[in-house]
């Protein structure tokens, strides 16, 4: 092993205050789409994940074709588009989860900040530790709701009051009410809208820059699936959210921008949530929008 | 008219082909019994052969009938019928004290023969010091980087344990400057009684899960309690051991902490969380209350027990020439100390293999080469493996022919395709989403192989090296090719000691002391040992692995 | 945080941290063991054979009494004191165990498989499963000793003519020690049958004996086929059973001779474990030839072990 190897060697550093999130760029949007705003949000935005012409194949079907989108930061992005569309496998680009699938060949440049997180010397890893996941179905490890929630600062290391950390990453995941009392209790025990409230929970721990979020209420029932949506506008305050749902009138509620991918793997219009279900430009999108296909 | 002639027909036609498939039906079920069946009659021979239970007195065979068959028929058959959870608690708990039994004489030989306690005392503590300040230099993991913390942990357990300059001394013929932590121990002017030492090494390590199991149950208190409770138990029992029952210190402490710490855990855990079930505990009560009962009322009465060959003196004598005063003990401890030298070698590279082959290796040519080897490999007779201990290890290493360790390596390569095999089956059936969200966390492998997926994968994994490990203590050829003696008469007390084996103890009683006395009496009764010990191995497994997949 | 930070920490190098490291080379290690493994195993027996035979002894520097290797392939006496190594002798004695077991085991074993992928319903199944590996798990020389003490005096009655260690009794030994594992590896293919197949089957009015002979059992011949090799394989090299029940009297039988089954042999596993303990002194000709038989034994059974590969696969391609 040499010494370079050695002293490249920062994953036991103390990482930053966990409080501390305003690490942005000071990128301004160019593009006319992103023009227009939405609420009562800031209305400078700073671009966080920016895609340019991602392609992806696995093996020889191409799944993604030329993506380039801007996603700004402390907003929530909807991925929509029928299944298939690789709505999916993009936001599996973004921390690099593709990288599991030996088939998966990711080609374009993909930033996160100002790197391009497909370059050489990024490490997956460490990219995984700035972008949070949300899976579709629920799935904490099967250990207690406390080291759900550790889990993420125990392998980075994360310095700091790990209690209070959990405690304030419960809260914000709105589940802290309802487990206080439980902490020490399987993570499995919990009902599927509590699964996956601990799942965010774990997400944000860290504090990581952009949280992904993977159909994270299809497998809920209607009141825990309201619980999310509510909870993922109060994460938007403080991160940015990306989410695919191939639920309309989910991504309508919820989301500030919305892409929409159809199948073949391109995506076809991406702009803000009210322009897009109302008067999109795209007459695929329309067709989609309106049902007429999907 | 037409109609009803082709129901009829038909009507015909369909009992023909039912009766057909009842035949077939019942003749699969026959084969499938034939085996089995086939193996049960002999199992039956053999214990007759070796317990002789018509050598005793009508009298015995009623009172035990009386006060143990028929209490325990009848409970079990009421449970079998009210509370099917309860029998098998019931079976259960007593299957657990069975084993625990046979394992804690499996222990208590261990400390008795080959490890005097001062000699673990001592290392339990020069281990676990530098295991401390490696904890304590992990929770400081921040300050210092990972390269000066296993310097300094390695540092710390060379010290503990071999001292400075230590091993890497003796060879350069350095003096010993500072002794270490095991010497400093061992040759202590004032030590601890032996039961203590292992009271605090033993009995602490049967407490501490003891203390978790009740403080999952209950809270953290309840665990307290119950550990400090525990821990006396096993104290008391040194005391009460040999005033009571007449049983020696050493096999008090070990028998309390082995076997009646994890039964009786086990007992009040489910009979606090099984509210429905917890009845099913009066069938393992009826049965030692029916077995002691019956003993006590068999001495008063006066009526002789069966002549067994299984006995405390079979079991703990040396081998004869005779077949009267032959006796396994040297086998059974060569073939514990073959089993411990096995499993150290095994468990860790099969384990290891098998994450690499699942979690670490890309799909290519060269991944299904070695997939393909290993299954190969599993194919090799073990007469062959044999020869590769053989020209390996002792011709091309120059080990001395026949020891433990040459014996233990060599069944170890082995039983390591099997325990690859199994573990590769565990590691995959654990959920890829699990996965998913370690890495989707930014675990490294390692984090995720350590955090996620070998726990979950444990159970599996324990089972199928428990299944390859009782292969491995049932081979006899391997050991033959390795030049382990005929015959062994000395006592096996080190990894150098020749090695000795139940298989093989009972295929030289087979072949060289081909006396009618041996054939009738010592080989039944060898066989008998050998196969209970492996049933209860195949029956740990098979329970461990009932419990895990359940829960999979 | 500024940017620079955020580059910073996407490019720190987790995969080479010293943990990974460590325990990435580690594992890999254990993986290349099984491939020294085999290479050893090829390794011994080659270099510890060519010492035996006379074309390659020289090559290896030995000198003195060596084997010709026509001699050893064709000649049919193993008597070692003469100098007579014809390995015939053992390879019949095998085959006939093999034979003799595959008659027991492989309609067994396939009834058996049948029973559990298609009859027999959960319960049953869960405790006929592990009756079935305790067959597998009890050590050979028990089964080995079972054959002499009673299953030998049991066939006495039916064939009076019978030796004390004879090739029927191992036959029947060995036979039901491979029972499960034909059993096993059949129902895996059996139940890897998709179910649409059975279906198709009932909609057109099949019974299930008609299913499970004619649909089920056809769909995974070649996983059955498989398992009928692997277990002959293991029958040719199980060891102690036949060594404890056949004796070490090496003959040429007849292997298709049934009364030859009522005499005694020396398979090439039981040889091998006589020659050792017997009084062989390292590095003469009798301990050579133990490398000789290992070599033959281990050539049989690898092939034997890649064809029920090679034939599996197959079944493994068609689901």
């Amino acid at each position: 092993m040499s010494q370079e190897n050695m002293s490249n060697d920062n994953v036991e550093s103390p990482t930053e205050d966990p409080t501390d999130d305003d690490m942005l760029l000071e990128t301004d949007v160019t593009s006319g789409l992103e023009e227009g705003t939405q609420g009562s949000r800031t209305t400078h935005e700073r671009t966080i994940v920016e895609a340019k012409d991602v392609n992806v194949w696995y093996n020889q079907d191409q799944a993604l074709r030329d993506i380039t989108m801007q996603v700004p930061e402390n907003k929530v992005t909807a991925m929509i588009g029928p299944s298939g569309c690789g709505k999916s496998t993009f936001l599996r680009c973004i921390n690099r989860m593709n990288d599991m699938i030996d088939a998966a060949r990711v080609e374009g440049e993909l930033y996160l900040g100002e790197k391009n997180v497909y370059d050489d010397d990024v490490d997956p890893v460490a990219l995984r530790r700035r972008v949070g996941m949300v899976f579709q179905k629920p799935n904490p490890f099967p250990k207690s709701i406390y080291d759900n929630v550790a889990y993420g600062l125990n392998i980075q290391d994360i310095g700091g009051d790990h209690d209070a950390i959990v405690e304030e990453s419960l809260k914000r995941a709105a589940l802290w009410d309802e487990v206080k009392d439980q902490l020490d209790e399987s993570g499995l025990d919990l009902s599927g809208g509590q699964q996956q409230r601990l799942c965010i929970a774990r997400a944000i721990a860290p504090d990581p820059e952009v949280i992904l979020m993977d159909e994270p209420a299809s497998a809920l029932d209607p009141v825990a699936t309201s619980k999310i949506e509510d909870l993922i506008d109060e994460l938007a305050e403080d991160y940015t959210v990306i989410i695919v749902t191939h639920n309309m009138q989910q991504a309508a509620r919820i989301s500030d921008k919305t892409a929409v991918f159809l199948t073949g793997g391109e995506l076809v219009e991406f702009g803000d949530t009210k322009k897009i279900f109302e008067n999109p430009d795209n007459e695929r999108v329309e067709d989609y929008i309106t049902g007429k296909f999907g | 008219m037409a109609t009803e002639d082709r129901r009829s027909y038909a009507d015909g036609f369909g009992q023909v082909s039912r009766t057909v498939g009842i035949i077939f039906r019942y003749l699969l079920l026959a084969a499938t019994l034939f085996g089995i069946a086939v193996l049960a009659i002999l199992l039956v021979y053999v214990a007759n052969d070796a317990i002789q239970p018509l050598t005793a007195d009508a009298g015995w065979h009623l009172t035990f009938f009386l006060t143990l068959v028929l209490p325990s028929l009848a409970t079990g058959g009421y449970l079998a019928w009210s509370n099917v959870d309860g029998l098998k608690l019931g079976a259960m708990t007593l299957g657990l004290f069975v084993v625990g039994l046979l394992f804690s004489g499996g222990v208590a030989i261990i400390f008795l023969e080959v490890l005097p306690p001062l000699v673990w005392f001592a290392y339990v503590i020069a281990f676990a010091v530098p295991v401390a300040v490696t904890v304590g230099l992990q929770q400081r993991s921040r300050q210092i980087p990972f390269v000066s913390r296993f310097a300094l942990a390695t540092l710390a357990f060379y010290l503990s344990l071999f001292g400075f300059p230590g091993i890497v001394g003796s060879y350069a013929e350095l003096p010993q400057l500072i002794p270490s932590v095991a010497t400093l121990i061992l040759f202590a002017p004032i030590v601890p009684l032996d039961w203590i030492q292992l009271t605090l090494t033993v009995g602490v390590f049967a407490a501490t899960p003891v203390a978790l199991y009740a403080s999952a149950i209950s809270d953290r208190r309840t665990g307290l309690i119950a550990g400090a409770a525990a821990l006396a138990t096993v104290a008391a029992s040194a005391v009460v051991g040999p005033a009571v029952v007449g049983v020696g210190p050493i096999p008090s402490v070990v028998l309390a902490s082995v076997a009646v710490l994890p039964t009786a855990a086990y007992v009040c855990g489910t009979a606090v969380t099984r509210e429905q079930a917890r009845i099913g505990l009066v069938l393992p009560v009826v049965i030692v209350a029916g077995a002691l009962a019956g003993e006590v009322l068999v001495d008063t009465l006066g009526y002789a027990g069966p002549q067994s060959w299984v006995d405390w003196q079979f079991l703990t004598s040396d081998h004869s020439g005779t077949a009267a005063n032959a006796g396994l003990y040297p086998a059974i401890a060569g073939s514990i100390l073959l089993m411990l030298t096995v499993a150290a070698l095994s468990f860790p590279i099969g384990v290891g293999a098998a994450l690499y082959l699942e979690e670490y290796a890309p799909d290519n040519r060269y991944t299904r080469f070695i997939d393909v080897n290993i299954s190969n490999l599993a194919g090799v007779p073990s007469v062959v493996y044999g020869l590769l201990g053989l020209g390996l290890f002792v011709t091309r290493l120059g080990q001395s022919t026949g020891t433990i360790l040459v014996g233990g390596a060599t069944l170890a390569l082995l039983i390591l395709p099997i325990v690859i095999i199994s573990s590769r089956e565990a590691i995959r059936s654990v959920p890829s989403e699990m996965r998913q969200a370690s890495y989707g966390m930014g675990a490294t492998r390692w984090q995720t192989m350590k955090n996620v997926v070998l726990p979950r994968a444990f159970p599996g994994i324990l089972t199928g090296t428990i299944l390859a490990l009782g292969r491995a203590i049932g081979e006899t050829a391997p050991l033959i090719m390795i030049g382990a003696p005929n015959v062994l008469y000395s006592f096996p007390s080190e990894l150098s000691s020749k090695v000795s084996a139940m298989p093989l103890q009972v295929y030289s009683w087979a072949s060289y002391f081909a006396t009618n006395d041996f054939y009738e009496k010592a080989v039944p009764a060898g066989v008998v040992v050998l196969v209970t010990v492996l049933l209860a191995m195949n029956s740990i497994a098979i329970v461990l692995r009932n419990r895990y997949q359940r829960e999979t | 945080m500024s940017t620079d930070d955020l580059t910073e920490d996407l490019t720190r190098n987790t995969a080479n941290a010293p943990p990974e490291l460590l325990t990435r080379s580690f594992f890999f290690l254990c993986a290349v063991l099984s491939i020294f493994t085999t290479l050893a195993i090829i390794a011994l027996l080659v270099t510890e054979a060519a010492k035996f035979f006379s074309v390659t002894a020289p090559l290896m520097g030995i000198e003195g009494e060596t084997a010709s290797v026509v001699e050893f392939l064709t000649g049919t006496e193993w008597i070692i004191g003469e100098g007579k190594f014809g390995v015939l002798a053992l390879v019949t004695s095998t085959v006939m165990v093999t034979l003799g077991s595959a008659i027991i085991a492989l309609p067994l074993g396939v009834a058996t498989a049948i029973y559990l992928s298609e009859y027999a319903d959960p319960q049953v199944r869960s405790l006929l499963k592990p009756a079935l590996e305790i067959l597998a798990g009890v050590p050979t020389v028990v089964y080995g000793f079972f054959a002499l003490i009673y299953i030998t005096p049991a066939l006495r009655t039916v064939f009076p003519s019978i030796g004390t260690f004879n090739l029927l009794s191992a036959s029947i030994v060995v036979g039901i020690m491979i029972i499960p594992m034909v059993a096993s590896i059949s129902e895996d293919a059996m139940s890897a049958v998709p179910d649409d197949l059975r279906q198709a089957g009932y909609g057109m009015g099949a019974t299930k004996f008609e299913v499970s002979t004619g649909i089920v059992v056809p769909a995974a011949l070649s996983g059955i086929l498989s398992s009928f090799i692997l277990a002959l394989s293991r029958a040719i090299g199980e060891t102690m059973a036949v060594t404890v029940a056949a004796g070490a009297q090496a003959k040429f039988h007849n292997p298709f001779n049934p009364a030859a089954y009522l005499d005694g042999g020396s398979p090439m596993t039981a040889t091998m474990v006589n020659l050792l303990t017997g009084d062989i002194t390292g590095g003469g000709l009798a301990y050579r030839s133990l490398f000789a038989i290992g070599l033959t034994l281990f050539v049989i059974t690898f092939a034997m072990n890649v064809i029920s590969e090679l034939v599996a696969q197959r079944y493994r391609e068609e689901y």
